[in-house]
């Protein structure tokens, strides 16, 4: 019930939320530089036929009512139509989402994997010499993810892994930035969009391969630079859960090792939770930079285009989509956050 | 106060930090002299020169355009590092007094506030869920690469941050005494707000402002790796690693790699300098809290008389003891400070026995010694703890685990604070009773049920449901006596249990103590800092004072004729 009154209440403000995204967005992508029509049919097309385009693409009419006819066709799935490439931005999309969700979603895997249990170790009350050791290593990567942009730390890779660092180490140790598959591979059928998921389906463990190998670097840069939010507060949570006096005193009645040490993780994942979703968000640019790093062929790589082209509907789509797709990251985030936490209050903002 | 705080900071500074604290000031330095000092031109090609490695004459090497490396790497901090600060600043300016605006119309009250300040963090959270790097890639894409737009691009997507840290910080503070004394001055609200709040919340703007300053030079620095930022001539890091990335794969590394380091090293310094501005601003935070409960238990000691006498002690040797401690002494692992020295006591069956002593004068430290619940940086350096024939201290920790609760009960202060927040009242119970018994979940319902009746707690099957939060002070302290209690425990070790409640609660919560304790035959020590507590409740009463037992002996005569210096001390405190 309570649940129930939470997300009723939610979902009233996503809605508005969802249509000031897309009005904010059509707002700025109509400001950009350059008109449309023109740059559509080239320079040299007479000034009569950039009318017309200019009158098919509804651009003589005040902003308003372009909104609203956008708006409407972008119910009916039709996002519009980039002029550089002549294809259906949905249809790009289509294809595009599945390729950053999965850098993003791996990435995510990777920092539960590795520096959850990382974080859970060392925020440990005991100081033997495996804790220590770890909070060294903890310490160092704490200070390098802090100040390594992605960007940066991708090309390193690429220099050590791929490059053979200048002859100091064997080249090609992995694939080089050259998008999700070796140039000779053929992508898999379109199932899922996601290569590794595809591969599998279409039964071609060659390709699964490729694509896996090909996807270490990006997975690997992304996990490294956006865990570290993710890992200082999980710790930093646990070790103030574990210091507490409910810790204590759960010990003291002589509650099993185990129980005391979940309630405790139990209540550092809520704090933990809410800066995931944050870091969702910046999962989302970082992938535009690190798409463009290893040529991924994924949404950022689509947006950067359609900046640097002054293409329209592609920016818009997509970040359309990279808004709402995170208010919905947020939205889930709260939901559970507020399932696992009897504390918080329906109404009320949170600070 | 500003300034004697930086110095104490720097005192307490690690070496590496004073470091990168010097190489933060070397960036800024740059930032202001960098393009004068460059040695060779760095905006001119010089196409016979292209992709030189590093040489005595260009250490950096040169770029594909031939020009030098390392007079780039100098001048481009003022790029960077101007479009960081001057962004940040803007941020700064724009989002704190928009901050106190909403907090200040906000916390008058009414409906319509409510619902304005509701509206307002939803729209700003639309803002925020535009991803940062492409919304600042569009606006730069929109308004063009100029210095000045990369500027109001990154201010922009930063701002709501400061709206929101300041918002939520004037909204705690202007219910703060302070502000309501200003108030009452006479002041308008938006003075108050201003000239009176506002300083308050300073100290987290300022935090933030570090963490920002870096972050939009990433951001600097991403935009123009992907050609969206600034454009090349002018000596940037992103756009130059992008420029020198090409040549990376082939071996030519100098390229990406000098600014590359150049950049890493940049974040890290202003990381480090924010890290350190945080402690200036907080000194609170980060000290440790073992640093500081030995400073106060040295306070205090140096407070009152030094330990004067000899302790006196006027008790005969009590025949088997369910708890004696002998010769205890306890010290933090990293100093030779004692906190307890030379503690002796014994506890007879179904006896009770008051610890008394201000705060600080060591007395959790003892209960949470004979518990072997001290904190890992505190150790136990001498002595013993002895429970019947059990050697505490000797005692592996699942023996030690089967006997608490069962044989030895504790009773921890703010009972509120002693619940997992996360965990309701059932479900402890439930967990409780399996740590020590193989119990169903459903038996151990009906047990909880029953052992909450048993403290007077009214509607027990509805109580199960509830969580911490929900419980008033002194229904949250019933439930951890319930705990204590269930298998009618020899020992029960109770520190301050009364901590927090209002006086008529105090009284039924003891007498219930004492009540059930008597029935099952358990001897009590009762830790407390209220002497007609100890009074009341104890049969003999110890006396602590810095870290020892001054004097110990039957409640009547030890507060009829108390014979140490410092026990009369405390009694005067009270009589007065």
């Amino acid at each position: 019930m309570r649940l129930a009154l939470y997300i009723g209440r939610r979902f009233l403000f996503l809605i508005p939320q969802v249509f000031l995204i897309s009005f904010i967005t059509f707002v700025l992508v109509r400001l950009l530089p350059g008109d449309p029509a023109r740059l559509s049919l080239g320079p040299l097309a007479p000034e009569s036929s950039v009318e017309a385009l200019r009158a098919k693409m509804y651009l003589d009419r005040p902003i308003p009512e372009q909104y609203l006819i956008w708006l409407e066709n972008a119910f009916q799935g039709d996002l519009g139509e980039s002029w550089v490439n002549n294809t259906q931005v949905i249809d790009d999309l289509i294809i595009r989402i599945p390729v950053t969700l999965e850098l993003i979603f791996l990435a995510l895997i990777l920092v539960f994997l590795v520096l959850v249990p990382l974080a859970v170790i060392t925020a440990s009350r005991t100081r033997n010499w495996i804790v220590r050791v770890f909070q060294n290593i903890t310490f160092g990567y704490g200070m390098l993810a802090g100040a390594l942009p992605d960007f940066l730390l991708g090309l390193v890779l690429i220099f050590f892994l791929f490059a053979g660092a200048a002859g100091l180490m064997p080249a090609e140790i992995l694939p080089g930035p050259e998008g999700r598959l070796g140039i000779l591979d053929f992508e898999p059928p379109f199932v899922t969009g996601s290569i590794l998921i595809d591969s599998l389906v279409a039964g071609d463990m060659e390709i699964f391969w490729s694509g896996f190998m090909h996807l270490i670097m990006p997975v690997f840069t992304l996990a490294f630079v956006y865990g570290a939010p993710i890992f200082k507060m999980l710790r930093s949570q646990m070790e103030g859960a574990l210091k507490a006096d409910y810790t204590t005193y759960a010990e003291a009645v002589g509650i099993a090792p185990r129980i005391v040490l979940v309630r405790a993780a139990r209540v550092a994942a809520g704090p933990t939770l809410v800066i995931t979703g944050v870091v969702v968000m910046f999962l989302l640019g970082g992938a535009v930079l690190v798409e463009r790093v290893f040529n991924y062929s994924g949404l950022g790589q689509y947006a950067i285009n359609g900046i640097v082209t002054a293409d329209y509907a592609p920016i818009q789509g997509f970040v359309c989509f990279a808004a709402i797709f995170t208010m919905l990251v947020y939205l889930a985030v709260d939901l559970i956050h507020f399932a696992m936490d009897p504390r918080i209050k329906i109404g009320g903002t949170e600070s | 106060m500003f300034w004697l705080r930086i110095q104490r900071t720097l005192k307490t500074l690690p070496k590496w930090q004073l470091g990168v604290l010097a190489m933060f000031f070397g960036w800024i330095f740059l930032t202001i002299f960098g393009p004068w000092i460059a040695p060779f031109p760095t905006e001119v090609a010089e196409p016979t020169m292209r992709l030189l490695p590093p040489s005595g004459a260009h250490p950096f090497g040169t770029d594909e355009n031939g020009i030098d490396i390392l007079s780039r790497v100098l001048a481009a901090p003022r790029t960077d590092v101007v479009i960081g600060v001057v962004a940040t600043a803007l941020s700064v300016v724009i989002g704190t007094p928009l901050g106190v605006i909403v907090a200040l119309y906000e916390s008058r009250g009414g409906a319509g506030s409510t619902a304005f300040a509701e509206t307002f963090m939803r729209v700003l959270e639309v803002i925020q869920s535009f991803p940062v790097f492409v919304f600042a890639m569009v606006l730069v894409a929109v308004f063009g690469g100029s210095v000045t737009n990369i500027i109001i691009a990154i201010a922009f997507v930063n701002t709501p941050v400061f709206v929101r840290i300041v918002r939520s910080d004037v909204l705690s503070l202007v219910q703060r005494p302070f502000a309501e004394a200003a108030r009452a001055a006479g002041n308008r609200e938006v003075r108050i707000g201003f000239r009176h709040v506002l300083p308050n919340a300073l100290p987290t703007v300022i935090v933030q402002v570090s963490v920002t300053v870096g972050f939009a030079i990433l951001l600097t620095a991403g935009l123009s790796f992907v050609g969206a930022g600034v454009k090349p001539p002018t000596p940037e890091l992103g756009a130059m690693i992008a420029s020198g990335a090409k040549y990376l794969e082939i071996g030519q590394w100098w390229a990406a790699f000098f600014p590359g380091i150049a950049l890493g090293l940049i974040v890290f310094s202003f990381g480090v300098f924010g890290e350190i501005m945080t402690q200036v601003m907080e000194p609170r935070a980060v000290r440790r809290e073992t640093d500081r409960r030995r400073e106060h238990a040295l306070e205090t000691g140096a407070d009152v008389p030094e330990v004067s006498e000899a302790p006196a002690v006027a008790l005969e040797r009590t025949s088997d003891p369910v708890l004696a401690v002998e010769h205890l002494g306890v010290a933090a692992a990293d100093s030779r400070q004692p906190l307890l020295s030379e503690i002796h006591l014994a506890l007879g069956a179904g006896h009770s026995m008051g610890i008394v002593g201000e705060s600080g004068s060591g007395k959790s430290v003892l209960v949470k010694s004979i518990l072997q619940l001290l904190p890992p940086e505190l150790a136990v350096t001498s002595g013993s703890v002895r429970y019947l024939d059990h050697d505490l201290l000797a005692m592996n920790k699942g023996a030690m685990r089967a006997m608490r609760t069962t044989q030895i009960a504790a009773i921890l202060p703010n009972a509120k604070s002693q619940l997992n927040p996360l965990t309701s009242v059932g479900a402890m119970l439930r967990s409780a009773l399996q740590a020590h018994e193989k119990i169903s979940a459903k038996d151990a319902e009906v047990r909880a049920i029953e052992l909450l009746e048993m403290v007077g707690i009214v509607d027990p099957a509805q109580r199960l449901s509830a969580f911490p939060h929900e419980l008033s002070g002194g229904m949250a302290q019933r439930v951890c006596l319930a705990m204590a209690l269930m298998y009618r425990p020899r020992l029960l070790i109770a520190d301050e249990p009364t901590a927090g409640l209002d006086v008529t609660i105090q009284r039924q919560v003891l007498d219930l103590t004492r009540k059930l304790a008597e029935d099952a035959g358990t001897a009590r020590l009762l830790i407390t800092g209220d002497l007609g507590i100890a009074a009341h409740y104890c049969d003999t009463v110890a006396v602590m004072q810095a870290g020892r037992i001054v004097e110990i002996d039957e409640t009547e005569r030890l507060f009829d004729a108390p014979r140490h210096p410092y026990t009369r001390h405390l009694l005067d405190c009270v009589r007065v």
